[in-house]
C-alpha cells in the first residue's frame, strides 16, 4: 500500500490538543455511588493519535463521552486548546462538529444514502449549500477509497466500508479531535487489518487529534503515537507509553522487533488490569 | 493532413470497441466519445502491464498480441488465469463497486498493442447518456461473472449517478419485474391450491356431503349465481347500484377515520415518544382507554354525536388512533440512543434531529402501526354499522341477516375481506416508497 509518506512528525498541527486534568466521574444510581473514573489526568498532544487501552467496562467511555459532551463529569476539568469543555462549574460540555464520535457499533443513519450521510454535517450546520457539500462529499468518499457507493445505503455495503464512510463523515466537519469508540471490534480480524491500514492513510492526508479507545494492545502500538493503559473501574492512566515507532507506519511493523519489545513491555500491566476486572466482575456477579 | 490521420486512427479505435463484449451494442455517438479519450500503448514480451494492489485507473482493450492475465487468490475466481488476445477487456477493478485497486497481474506474452481508457472519465462519459451508459455497465458486470469467472458478490459494478437507474426507472418496470419473479416461484401456485382447497370445502361441506350445522349455510354455487346475476333474488349483486353504494360508503368512511387517526395519532405518538414529561402526563390515561373494547364505546359514542353518520366514523376513528400512537411512541423510543448522539455531535440542532433522524427512524414501526390501524378501523366500522347506520357493508351483513337473505351475508362478506386487503396492501405500498432504504436492506439479507 501507497503512503505517501509525509515529512516524519507530519504537518505541524496546532488545534485539538486536550488536556484532561484530575477528572472524577461518580455514578450514583440510588445512592450507591459507583466511581468510574479517579483523578485522571492525560494530555494529549495536538494532531496526535492517543489509544486508550483498558478491558471492557473500565470506565473508557465515560471518559470519551465526557469530551464529547454526551455526559456530566463530577470534578476536574477538560480543555481543548485551552478552552474548557468542562468542569465541576460547567459539568457537562455541549457537544459539536469540533469533536466528533464514531460510534462502537456505527451511527450512520441507516436512511440516507452514504453521500447523504457523509453531507449531513456541513449542511445541518450550514456551513455549506447542499451542492457544495455535495461536491466535497464526492471528493472526500473518492479519496478514501469510496467511489462508486454514494448512492448506496449504508445497509447495502460491507461493515468495514460502513466504518469508512462514519469516518468520513466526521472529517468533512474539519473537526479538532475525532472520538473513536472501539470502531473495529466487530469486525473480522482481516477487515481490522485493512481498516487500519485505511484510517492511518486518511489520518496521514488529514491530521486531526485521534482519541482511539480499544482493548487490542496491538492495535493500540501499531496505531498509536501514545497509549494510555487504563486501570480497571475506577478508570485511571497506570501506565502512559510513548510508541517510538516512525510513522508512517505499515503492516510490516508487526513483525519488527521495536514492536514486539513494546508488547512485552506493555503486556503485563494490560493483562494484570484484565485479570482485576475478571475478578472484580465475580464479585459483583 | 493530420485531421485525416486523426480520423482514421479514431475510426479504427471504434472497431477495436465494437468487437469487445461491453461496448458492442452501444450506440456510434457514444463510442465516438470514448475513443476520444482512449490512448494506445504498446508492451513488450514479458513486461508487466500492471500488478495486483497497484490504483486500478485505467481499463484495457487488447489490439494486438497476448496478455496472462492472473487474479490474486482473494477475488475467488474459479478460474484465476485467463489469456486474452485482440478484443479482451482488461482492467476494470476500477468499475467495481467500492473496488480502487488492482485485483490481479498482467504480463504481456508477446509484442502487445493495449486501447487504454480512464475508468473515471469513461464513468462520466457513460453517465452523459444515462441509458446506453447502464447497458454498458451491465454488460461489463456480466462480463466479470461469466467471462473472469469471478464470484458474483464481488462483481457489482459502480450504479451510474445523475440519471436514475434501471432498475429505478420506472416503478412499473420494478413492478413487472417482481410479478414475473413470483410468478417462477411456486408460491402462486400454493396459493392458488389453498384456495382450490377451501372453496371445494365449502361446496363439499355444504352441497354435496350436507354435513350437520353446514348444510344451512348458503352454498357457494347459490352465492355465486346471486353474485353475478343481473337480477339478483335478494337485491344485491354486481349488477346493482346498490351493491357499490355500500361499498362506497364503508370505504368513505373507513377513509376519514384513518386519515384523522393518522394525522392525529402520528404526532401525538411522536410527541409521546419524545418528550418525557408529556408522556407522564398523557400515558397513564391513555394506557387506561386503550384496552376499553370499540363496541363499549357505542352508547357514549351516539350520545355524543346525534347523528350517526359521525359516530360510526368516530368509533373507527378511535381504534385505529390508539394503534397508530401506541407504535409511533415505541418507534420513537426503538431508536439507537447513538443515532441522535451522532447528530448532534454533527451540530443538529433539536428541530433537525426531530426532522432527520426521530422521524424517518420511527418510519418502520410507524408503519407498522398504520397496517394495524386500517385493520382495526375495518372491524371497529363493521360493528359500529351493524349497531347503527343505515349503509355500508356492516349494514348488508346485520340486515340480510334479519331478513334471512343468506348469500347477501356471504357476500358482503367476501366483499370487506378483499375491500379490507386492498387498503391494507395501498399502506404497505406507501410505507415500501417511504422506505426505500429498508426494501433494499430487506432485499439484500433475502439474498
Amino acid at each position: 500500500m501507497d503512503l505517501r509518506a509525509p515529512e516524519p512528525g507530519g504537518p505541524a498541527v496546532t488545534r485539538g490538543h486536550i488536556l484532561i486534568d484530575d477528572v472524577v466521574k461518580v455514578y450514583d444510581p440510588e445512592g450507591a455511588a459507583v466511581m468510574a473514573v479517579d483523578h485522571c489526568s492525560l494530555d494529549i498532544d495536538a494532531g496526535e493519535i492517543c489509544m486508550i487501552v483498558g478491558p471492557s467496562g473500565c470506565g473508557k467511555t465515560t471518559l470519551l463521552n465526557a469530551i464529547a459532551g454526551f455526559h456530566d463529569i463530577t470534578s476536574g476539568t477538560i480543555l481543548l486548546d485551552g478552552a474548557v469543555l468542562c468542569s465541576k462549574e460547567r459539568p457537562k460540555a455541549e457537544p459539536g462538529p469540533d469533536r466528533i464520535v464514531v460510534f462502537q457499533n456505527g451511527a450512520l443513519f441507516p436512511w440516507k444514502t452514504n453521500l447523504d450521510n457523509v453531507v449531513f454535517g456541513p449542511v445541518m450546520q450550514g456551513k455549506l449549500t447542499p451542492k457544495e457539500a455535495v461536491d466535497k462529499g464526492r471528493a472526500m468518499m473518492a479519496d478514501a477509497g469510496l467511489a462508486g457507493v454514494e448512492l448506496n445505503y449504508p445497509g447495502e455495503v460491507s461493515s468495514g466500508m460502513r466504518r469508512r464512510v462514519e469516518i468520513v463523515r466526521a472529517l468533512m466537519n474539519d473537526p479538532k479531535v475525532l472520538l473513536l469508540d472501539e470502531p473495529y471490534r466487530a469486525l473480522d480480524s482481516l477487515t481490522k487489518s485493512v481498516m487500519h491500514e485505511a484510517l492511518l492513510e486518511i489520518y496521514y492526508k488529514n491530521k486531526v487529534t485521534i482519541f482511539f479507545i480499544t482493548h487490542d494492545l496491538e492495535e493500540a502500538i501499531f496505531l498509536g503515537h501514545k497509549v494510555a493503559i487504563m486501570t480497571t473501574r475506577p478508570c485511571k492512566p497506570k501506565k502512559v507509553l510513548t510508541v517510538d515507532i516512525p510513522h508512517p507506519r505499515d503492516y510490516g511493523v508487526l513483525t519488527s522487533k521495536r514492536f514486539r519489545e513494546l508488547i512485552e513491555e506493555t503486556n503485563d500491566a494490560v493483562h494484570e488490569e484484565a485479570l482485576k476486572a475478571f475478578q472484580a466482575g465475580e464479585k459483583e456477579g | 493532413m493530420e485531421l485525416t490521420l486523426n480520423q482514421t486512427a479514431q475510426d479504427a479505435d471504434l472497431d477495436v470497441l465494437r468487437a469487445t463484449t461491453p461496448f458492442r451494442d452501444a450506440p456510434d455517438a457514444l463510442l465516438r466519445t470514448i475513443t476520444s479519450i482512449a490512448r494506445r500503448a504498446r508492451h513488450a514480451a514479458g513486461e508487466r502491464v500492471y500488478t495486483a494492489g497497484d490504483d486500478a485507473d485505467d481499463i484495457f482493450i487488447v489490439v494486438s498480441g497476448i496478455v496472462e492475465h492472473v487474479f490474486t487468490p482473494e477475488v475467488g475466481a474459479r478460474d484465476p488465469l485467463k489469456r486474452m488476445t485482440g478484443g479482451g477487456v482488461f482492467g476494470w477493478a476500477g468499475l467495481l463497486l467500492g473496488q480502487t485497486k488492482r485485483l490481479a497481474t498482467v504480463t504481456a506474452s508477446e509484442p502487445t498493442e493495449v486501447l487504454r481508457i480512464g475508468a473515471e472519465e469513461l464513468v462520466k462519459v457513460l453517465e452523459s447518456d444515462a441509458a446506453a451508459g447502464n447497458a454498458v455497465m451491465e454488460r461489463f458486470a456480466s462480463m466479470i461473472t461469466r467471462e473472469f469467472t469471478v464470484p458474483e458478490l464481488l462483481a457489482q459494478v459502480r450504479r451510474l449517478s445523475g440519471r436514475p437507474q434501471p432498475e429505478e426507472m420506472t416503478t412499473l418496470g420494478l413492478t413487472m419485474y417482481r410479478l414475473s419473479l413470483w410468478l417462477k416461484s411456486p408460491r402462486p401456485y400454493l396459493m392458488v391450491v389453498g384456495f382450490a382447497l377451501f372453496l371445494g370445502f365449502w361446496y363439499l361441506s355444504v352441497e354435496v356431503w350436507r354435513l350437520p350445522r353446514f348444510k344451512e349455510m348458503p352454498g357457494i354455487t347459490a352465492v355465486i349465481k346471486e353474485w353475478l346475476s343481473p337480477n339478483p333474488t335478494y337485491g344485491l349483486s354486481f349488477y346493482t347500484a346498490e351493491y357499490y353504494q355500500h361499498i362506497g360508503m364503508s370505504v368513505w368512511r373507513v377513509a376519514q377515520a384513518f386519515f384523522l387517526a393518522t394525522a392525529l395519532g402520528v404526532p401525538f405518538g411522536l410527541f409521546l415518544g419524545w418528550s418525557r414529561k408529556f408522556k407522564e402526563y398523557v400515558f397513564p390515561v391513555f394506557e387506561l382507554l386503550r384496552p376499553i373494547p370499540i363496541l363499549a364505546w357505542v352508547p357514549l359514542a351516539i350520545v355524543m354525536f346525534i347523528a350517526t353518520e359521525s359516530a360510526v366514523v368516530y368509533l373507527a376513528f378511535l381504534a385505529a388512533f390508539f394503534a397508530t400512537a401506541l407504535n409511533t411512541m415505541l418507534g420513537v423510543e426503538s431508536i439507537d440512543e447513538s443515532y441522535v448522539r451522532a447528530a448532534s455531535c454533527l451540530g443538529a440542532k433539536k428541530s433537525q434531529v426531530f426532522r432527520h433522524v426521530i422521524l424517518p427512524g420511527a418510519l418502520p414501526f410507524i408503519f407498522t402501526g398504520l397496517q394495524i390501524s386500517i385493520g382495526v378501523s375495518w372491524f371497529s366500522l363493521v360493528a359500529a354499522e351493524m349497531v347503527s347506520g343505515q349503509y355500508g357493508l356492516g349494514y348488508v351483513i346485520n340486515t340480510s341477516y334479519m331478513m334471512v337473505r343468506y348469500p347477501t351475508i356471504v357476500i358482503g362478506m367476501i366483499t370487506l375481506g378483499v375491500v379490507g386487503y386492498v387498503t391494507s396492501a395501498m399502506v404497505r405500498i406507501a410505507g415500501d416508497y417511504l422506505m426505500e432504504w429498508r426494501v433494499r436492506e430487506l432485499a439484500l439479507a433475502e439474498r
